[in-house]
């Protein structure tokens, strides 16, 4: 082990067990001594190779975990495409293909946030109303358990029982609520149901502690954003930042001040990313692609400037591998996460912080 | 005009026997290229200043395999363009041949090595440039070191090479020759200094701890894909050129496809997002070809069973050829630019 005080948190890859056992303490951060290790060779599959811990809030604790990966294979909150149940599976599968250390950012990832993968959380097929109650009561379980959470949709419906779940963890504060996402997803409802992938704004709003002037909208392109959509933003003075914008402005720029706002005065943030705020030609595997989104290297400087603020909840969506070509869409989705976290070591590192 | 000479190539199609499809070839070879055997005599004799060679090899990879089918359809993707590149007013035509693929035994990747190792020595040391597709990475160590032998002791050669990945492993799993150890073993040659070795694109958690550490112990100047950001492919590739350049007899130009960013090329063996946009690299070619030569070109984990409508192939044969035009109007072998389609009818 690396650091010192954390007996729980053991990282054991799960894949190098057998007569050819290979577990020592930082070998997966450099090249593989004994054999090709997680490359081709597989074990059980988990985010970043971390170990499981279950998604209780004692396990989480005695862990010392302060990153959790959770999995939410729901695709029946939306109105589009089914397929991103498959997308926790996806990105797990991608990370098998990295190393958790980042040169970019001089971090182990695995040993720096004692990152755990907590597997997925139970849906109720046919029941969107009872599966985001068991998204609440998870998400709820890792945020008392002292953690941050990186949790992987699922479609886009999965950050109303989330932004609730953090908005109860901090009842006696204030959230913010960010939304980078191709569509507005602001309907009050969808041929009545409020509950959809279109109103993950519109949800967050309702809640008691999340504030208007600490939300914000950026990425929306293009001609599936109903007129409701829109007027949600104008009439309740919450941010949009257009792709327009962020194509003139910068993603840089774009994304440190939809931060500044919703960390303003606020206890913790919700950051909910759908990977249809990315061009079409970079995730092809995703609900509903669209054209003239954020590019390659876009992605990886907004999941970098996002990480020098952080979020107790970051939140991947609308992923879904059945459409992906060439493992594009995994990879990526795996390294606005992986980014995202390095980023946030290195910006808690030099202000010689801990998770 | 030169009456003995034809021209009927720059032209769009006249008709008549022969030359109406130029994508029908009989013999596929790179660029409608005469097929040359892979011998320095027959070499020297041909007058070309680049030789196509092949290596289906990928049992120096660690991760997915199908790099094996590069040389083909880099071959296939070649038909699709015309030896006249307007940009730069010239002909390609006659510079290139095609040397056909090093054959490969299987399950056995010690003679396989030697096979490449070999093959190049012997493209070399007719006075032509090899221009190898792979393959997958790993392959790189064998051309190094052909072209190392090939210069001797008292002469230096600079490397450059674009990918996401370092490679500089030091062993992987116990293995010293594979993909992953690439640029260690390649920076360990005695004729080539750490100052004339330049790497452009690296990116994302393929590049373990010990890659960077050997990098800074052997003094290699990387520039990530964050200070291609900052500062522009143009600038950077600019700078790399000129430090492996300086001082050196010969050039190796590298190139693995991943350096590409995954929406450009999925076509390769490890698609990484972040990476190189398509009119960077035709920029990239331009600086490069201003140098006029170069002593060998690698292409290499470009695997077109991930490829989607053969994009990333063609953008691959795009670099290359961009890199020979560029190179040929540095060179000032340009097209007559009085020449017209008309002349052709009235020989006739």
């Amino acid at each position: 082990m690396s650091k010192a005080g954390q007996q729980a948190w053991q990282h054991v890859p799960h894949h190098h067990r057998g007569p050819q056992q290979q577990t020592g303490g930082d070998e997966h951060i450099y090249s593989p001594k004994l054999h090709n290790g997680t490359f081709k060779s597989q074990g059980i599959a988990t985010f970043m190779g971390a170990p499981y811990c279950p998604p209780d809030r004692h396990a989480i604790r005695q862990m010392g975990a302060k990153v959790c990966f959770i999995g939410v294979p729901w695709d029946q909150g939306q109105v589009v495409r089914a397929g991103t149940s498959q997308g926790a599976a996806g990105i797990r599968e991608a990370s098998t293909q990295y190393f958790p250390y980042m040169f970019e950012y001089d971090v182990d990832l695995l040993t720096f946030f004692n990152v755990v993968d907590c597997g997925d959380i139970p849906i109720v097929p046919g029941n969107n109303i009872k599966s985001h109650d068991y998204i609440y009561q998870y998400l709820t379980e890792c945020l008392h358990g002292g953690a941050k959470v990186v949790l992987c949709g699922g479609d886009h419906s999965v950050p109303i029982p989330g932004a609730r779940a953090l908005s109860d963890f901090h009842k006696s504060g204030k959230i913010g609520y960010l939304h980078v996402d191709c569509h507005l997803d602001a309907a009050p409802d969808w041929a009545g149901n409020a509950f959809t992938n279109c109103s993950g704004p519109s949800r967050a709003l309702d809640l008691p502690n999340c504030s208007a002037r600490n939300m914000a909208h950026m990425g929306s392109r293009n001609g599936l954003n109903p007129k409701d959509w829109h007027d949600f933003f104008i009439d309740n003075d919450v941010r949009v930042i257009p792709m327009y914008d962020v194509v003139d402005r910068g993603v840089v720029e774009c994304t440190k001040e939809i931060f500044q706002r919703a960390w303003d005065g606020t206890d913790g943030i919700y950051f909910s990313w759908d990977t249809d705020s990315i061009d079409a030609s970079c995730m092809p595997g995703t609900t509903a692609p669209e054209c003239f989104g954020l590019k390659g290297r876009e992605i990886i400087q907004l999941a970098r400037t996002a990480g020098t603020f952080g979020a107790d909840i970051m939140e991947v969506s609308e992923l879904c591998p059945q459409f992906d070509v060439s493992h594009i869409s995994i990879k990526t989705a795996a390294l606005m996460i992986y980014h995202f976290l390095g980023s946030r070591a290195k910006t808690l590192r030099d202000r010689g912080e801990t998770p | 005009m030169n009456p003995a000479k034809s021209y009927a190539h720059l032209f769009s199609p006249l008709g008549g026997e022969g030359g109406e499809n130029y994508r029908a070839p009989g013999q596929l070879t790179f660029l409608r290229a005469q097929h040359v055997p892979l011998e320095t005599k027959a070499l020297k004799e041909s007058g070309a200043r680049f030789a196509f060679v092949g290596v289906p090899f990928d049992e120096g990879n660690v991760g997915k395999p199908g790099s094996e089918d590069g040389p083909r359809e880099f071959r296939i993707a070649s038909q699709e363009y015309l030896s006249y590149w307007f940009e730069f007013g010239v002909d390609l035509n006659g510079l290139a041949v095609d040397c056909g693929d090093v054959p490969m035994p299987k399950v056995n990747p010690d003679s396989a090595r030697e096979r490449i190792y070999r093959a190049i020595t012997t493209v070399l040391a007719a006075g032509v440039t090899p221009i190898v597709v792979g393959g997958d990475r790993s392959i790189s160590i064998q051309c190094a070191r052909a072209l190392s032998d090939y210069l001797g002791p008292k002469k230096k050669f600079g490397y450059l090479h674009f990918g996401a990945h370092l490679d500089l492993a030091e062993s992987w799993a116990g293995e010293r020759l594979l993909s992953t150890c690439a640029l260690a073993r390649i920076t360990e040659l005695p004729n080539l200094a750490a100052a004339n070795v330049a790497h452009i694109g690296a990116r994302n958690s393929m590049n373990p701890k010990d890659y960077i550490d050997l990098a800074k112990e052997r003094n290699l100047r990387f520039y990530p894909m964050f200070e291609v950001f900052e500062r522009g492919a143009g600038s950077v590739t600019r700078e790399a050129v000129d430090s492996v350049w300086n001082g050196t007899d010969a050039q190796y130009l590298s190139f693995n496809f991943n350096v590409m960013d995954a929406s450009a090329a999925p076509g390769v063996t490890a698609t990484e997002p972040g990476g190189l946009e398509s009119r960077e690299m035709i920029q990239i070619a331009d600086i490069i070809g201003a140098k006029k030569s170069v002593s060998l070109i690698d292409v290499t984990e470009l695997a077109p069973v991930y490829d989607v409508s053969g994009t990333t192939s063609r953008l691959a044969v795009c670099t290359v050829l961009r890199l020979m035009a560029a190179m040929a109007k540095a060179r000032g072998e340009l097209v007559d630019p009085k020449l017209r389609r008309s002349d052709l009818e009235a020989a006739e």
